[in-house]
């Protein structure tokens, strides 16, 4: 069986494209499948060091497309021996060191041995954002709830639309339920209105996740964490599970608990 | 305790906008305009020439009920609903 190539994508920068793409990939191996996680944010890398693999990289994706070195060794293995593998981008290098036609070819060839291939794209709608898209055969869109990831996110569906990449799914990063609830911040159901494109999966705001990053552990691994709660469930609905989108709950504080006791109900916000 | 003002605000049916009521009405005609890369005017004036054409067939309501750029998988599609007035003026147009 071939494997899926999936670009993850937003336009905006500082969404959470990077810490998604580890984190996915980190849960698709969870799973028990072969998964490949590319950065093609060529001299920008940040997947490598989310991941905790900055000390091992010896060759990266140019590397691999100028014919320095194989594909093999470029993939570096995760940590936790799971069957996921890196390729770093390369840090010293120009934005257009790589072509569509050379990464189509790069995914070409994982298709044939790994189950899943996760592009971390770059942000923007320049050669990076190209390429990836180019290469891949699905997309998963991440934004946050705001006024500019929003409108970035709306850019980037368009444009891969019109290259032929059908049905994002959309992964709605950094939720503050106690901001949605305050109408301080767009919910679900707003976010999805706007854009148009089916979400499947909400992430919470967690610390956790800041921590997780520190250590270059994705926070799929701490089970503690409600964000990486969240992205292991998407990953078991990108592998073609039924797992309903849970609600994002504000912790109870002591108004929420009060008010719960004599059975007020605050204005109604969106639901997941 | 302004989680709980507004609260009561809320149910004395106060109008006060919340900022993501704000976000989310700006956000509507912002990506309307970046899909059709119209400017607001160029929209406006498009939706006075629809409602003028129509006018001339039919007794149409001055305001359109509906009328926006959506998006619907691959199609984007421009949706205007508008208020029939007068049914007769419908079928004499039609007549002719």
């Amino acid at each position: 069986m071939k494997g899926r190539t999936i670009v993850i994508t937003s336009g905006k920068g500082g969404v959470g494209k990077t810490t998604a793409t580890a984190n996915l990939g980190s849960a698709l191996a969870m799973r028990g499948h072969r998964v490949v996680v590319i950065d093609t944010d060529i001299g920008l890398r940040n997947l490598d060091v989310i991941m905790g693999l900055e000390n091992r990289i010896v060759y990266d994706l140019v590397n691999v497309v100028e014919g320095k070195c194989r594909l093999r060794q470029a993939m570096i293995q995760d940590k936790h021996k799971l069957e996921l593998y890196l390729i770093p981008a390369a840090q010293t290098r120009e934005k257009d060191s790589v072509s569509p036609e050379q990464l189509k070819a790069v995914c070409a060839e994982l298709e044939e041995e790994y189950d899943y291939i996760l592009i971390d794209c770059p942000a923007g709608i320049e050669q990076g954002f190209k390429n990836a898209v180019a290469a891949a055969g699905e997309a998963v869109i991440v934004t946050t709830p705001e006024v500019s990831a929003i409108r970035d996110a709306d850019r980037v569906i368009g444009l891969l639309e019109a290259s032929g990449l059908h049905r994002p799914k959309l992964v709605i990063n950094r939720i503050s339920a106690e901001m949605v609830k305050r109408g301080d911040m767009m919910g679900q159901g707003d976010v999805e209105a706007l854009l148009a494109v089916e979400v499947i999966g909400l992430v919470p705001a967690d610390e956790r996740t800041v921590s997780a990053a520190n250590r270059g552990i994705p926070v799929v691994h701490d089970d503690r964490s409600s964000a990486g709660g969240a992205f292991t469930r998407i990953a078991a609905r990108i592998d073609g599970e039924e797992v309903p989108l849970q609600e994002i709950e504000p912790r109870p504080g002591m108004f929420n608990r009060l008010r719960d006791m004599v059975g007020m109900k605050g204005r109604a916000y969106s639901h997941a | 305790m302004r989680e709980l003002m507004r609260w009561l605000f809320g149910l004395a049916g106060g109008n006060n906008e919340t900022s993501s009521e704000v976000a989310r009405n700006r956000m509507r005609l912002v990506l309307i305009q970046d899909r059709i890369d119209l400017s607001p005017e160029k929209m406006e004036q498009m939706k006075r020439e629809i409602w003028e054409v129509v006018s001339r067939y039919m007794v149409v309501d001055e305001e359109f009920k509906e009328f926006e750029v959506r998006r619907l998988d691959e199609l984007v599609m421009l949706v205007s609903n508008i208020e029939v007035k007068d049914l007769s003026a419908l079928m004499s147009a039609r007549a002719t």
